[in-house]
């Protein structure tokens, strides 16, 4: 009882649901606000990403009279948010939070983590909208693209830890972070800089943002997908994005450097990891290059990242 | 009820907007994005925020006179913004037809159509008058919300 | 990498965006904003009424007088009627506060009225313009504007010519 217990505070309230939420939320305001100041503007307050949300609240929702259906149309955001509180629940935090064996390992993480593309596909095609469509074809482009690179290095990681446990491989999140901890974090394994280097480039893509915000280019296809949400239903929306941004940020985190103290100090640093990896990773990225078209991303998804991705796997399983 | 009103209080600090042209010589649409755009201006100060899809607006800003030719889609395009919307006329086309008033081409003003809430008058208008436009728009908004 | 020294130079400069709405915000010296308007020293030609590309100015005559009226929701703040004006008694002021609620449209009017009076000569109504004095030699005083002024437009000619006359 008390473990079911558990299981639902791990999804609902740390570290997934409300934390997860509340975190994703300050990340993308951060996000917004350096963004801001590197272009040499002042940028909205920290809270912003929060007030839209409350905003989109008191809207109307509408379902566009060409949408294959209120059911499908508006369920595909809450599938979507669903999914990412299952899989906020699913990130370790090292040296505070080790998910439980029973929530799944990180192939779950790793199809979770699929599901905010496909109900992005899902949303953009039963809006009716062409410009949903547009959106959904680019976004099944560009997930094709980068999930392969991802697999292989999970692959990679997964190998390095098991071997180096004495066993084959494992996907358990919490044995990855364990090994890292006794053995050093793979950031400084000269034989593991493949796989983060492919790792870099997946963040931008996961996370919808320039120069890989092809689907969502507002500015192109009018927000694709989102384009028919309105009010509450977009809030979700917003909300599986700030979810999805501690979810991948915190991956990233889990697969490489999960170095941190016990206690509120590991809470702590933690915390302030993900925000500078969010700053380095994500508003630098965004602000300093300019979107691509979806053939050169494709194109440049299936060379570096993928190479290198390949080249961990190979140096994982040569080295040993 | 209070906690409402105080998530209403909260809610009118991300307006976005949304701009529809109607007809307009772009001198406006030009001015607009110079106000969302230049970091001497800089409207996302407000929490302002521009999007590309109507259902995300909450404040309409119309340029252009409304022309006879894009005057259907302006009036359709204007009923895909979910309420509560504020509208406000950006220079003096929408309000009164400016230059082009009394032209057989030409629609304005546009008040005939839409319930405007917000005017601002220039040829075109200032950014900072703009941003001036946007928070009279804000506080009407926050009354309808 | 330019770009790269580019948002390290923002970084380190802090923003450039100007305080306003929280401030004041800058205005240059020659903007051209709302009209203003100064009866007294109208002639009544109308010449701004026929620059207006706008159809912004509007003279009415009334029994007060000749009403001087600027809607400022049409005009286009192009600067046509400062610089045509013989007298100078309409100029562009750099106020651009002019956003305003829908309520208030039609009273964004910068209204003039140039009244009516009666003649000192003859007895006759006329509208109480300012005489355009500075073609005419050798140089009126103000007291003999003053006293030009208080006649009607016949009256008017009758005084300059007799004052051509004197030797």
């Amino acid at each position: 009882m008390t473990n079911q217990l558990a299981l639902l505070a791990a999804v609902f309230v740390f570290p997934g649901g409300l934390f997860a939420l509340l975190f994703g939320l300050a990340l993308k305001g951060a996000d917004r606000r350096v963004a801001a100041r590197l272009q040499g503007r002042v940028g909205p307050p920290l809270a912003q990403p929060f007030f839209d949300l409350v905003k989109l609240g008191f809207k109307r929702t509408m379902v566009p009279a060409t949408s294959a259906g209120q059911t499908l149309f508006l369920g595909a955001p809450l599938v979507g948010v669903v999914a990412m509180l299952v899989a906020a629940a699913l990130v370790p935090i090292a040296g505070v939070y080790a998910p439980q064996p029973i929530l799944g390992n990180l192939l779950v993480l790793l199809y979770l983590l699929m599901v905010p593309g496909v109900v992005l596909m899902v949303a953009g095609s039963a809006s009716g909208s062409p410009y949903g469509s547009i959106g959904f074809s680019r976004e099944m482009a560009l997930m094709l693209a980068y999930e392969g690179p991802l697999v292989l290095v999970v692959a990679a990681v997964a190998l390095r830890t098991g071997w180096g446990m004495g066993g084959t491989v494992t996907f358990s999140l919490s044995e990855i972070v364990e090994y890292q901890r006794t053995h050093g974090a793979f950031l400084l394994d000269p034989v593991m800089w493949p796989a983060v280097a492919a790792f870099v480039f997946f963040y931008p893509a996961n996370l919808g943002i320039v120069p890989f915000d092809i689907p969502e280019a507002e500015t192109e296809v009018l927000e694709g997908p989102l384009l028919e949400y309105s009010g509450p239903a977009l809030g979700l929306f917003k909300v599986m994005s700030a979810l999805k941004a501690v979810v991948v940020l915190g991956l990233g985190l889990a697969l490489f450097f999960p170095v941190a103290p016990n206690g509120i100090f590991g809470l702590v640093f933690w915390l302030v990891e993900m925000l500078v990896l969010m700053i380095l990773g994500v508003t630098v990225v965004r602000v300093s290059v300019g979107r691509m078209r979806i053939d050169q991303a494709f194109a440049f998804f299936l060379k570096w990242p993928l190479l290198f991705a390949a080249a961990s796997l190979a140096v994982v399983a040569v080295v040993g | 009820m209070n906690i409402i009103a105080d998530l209403k209080k909260v809610a009118t600090k991300s307006p976005w907007l949304y701009r529809i042209n109607a007809g307009s010589c772009n001198g406006c649409d030009v001015e607009l994005a110079t106000t969302a755009c230049i970091p001497r201006y800089d409207v996302e100060r407000l929490g302002c925020q521009y999007c590309g899809s109507p259902r995300h607006a909450d404040i309409v800003l119309i340029t252009g006179p409304l022309t006879a030719r894009v005057k259907d889609a302006v009036l359709r395009l204007w009923e895909e913004i979910p309420d509560p919307k504020v509208t406000v006329a950006v220079g003096v086309c929408p309000i009164s037809g400016g230059i082009f008033r009394e032209s057989y081409a030409v629609h304005a003003p546009i008040d005939r159509y839409l319930p405007v809430d917000v005017n601002v008058p220039g040829c075109p208008p200032r950014p900072q008058a703009i941003i001036e436009g946007v928070a009279k728009a804000i506080e009407l908004w926050r009354e309808k919300l | 990498m330019n770009f790269l020294s580019l948002l390290f130079r923002n970084l380190k400069n802090g923003p450039s965006t100007e305080a306003f709405p929280f401030g004041p915000a800058r205005t240059p010296a020659r903007f051209r904003g709302r009209i203003a308007f100064d009866a007294p020293s109208c002639e009544g030609c109308k010449l701004c009424e026929r620059v207006c590309p706008a159809n912004a100015i509007k003279f009415t005559k009334s029994a007060d007088g000749l009403a001087f009226d600027c809607w400022h929701d049409t005009c286009v703040f192009c600067g046509n009627c400062e610089f045509y004006c013989p007298t100078k008694s309409i100029r562009q002021t750099t106020d651009w506060h002019l956003a305003h609620t829908q309520a208030e449209k039609y009273t964004m009017v910068e209204h003039g009225l140039i009244p009516n009076m009666k003649c000192v000569e003859c007895g006759a109504t006329a509208l109480d313009t300012a005489p355009n004095v500075a073609k005419v030699k050798p140089a009126m005083a103000a007291e003999e504007v003053a006293e030009l002024r208080a006649r009607c437009p016949k009256c008017r000619a009758k005084f300059l010519k007799a004052r051509r006359a004197k030797p």
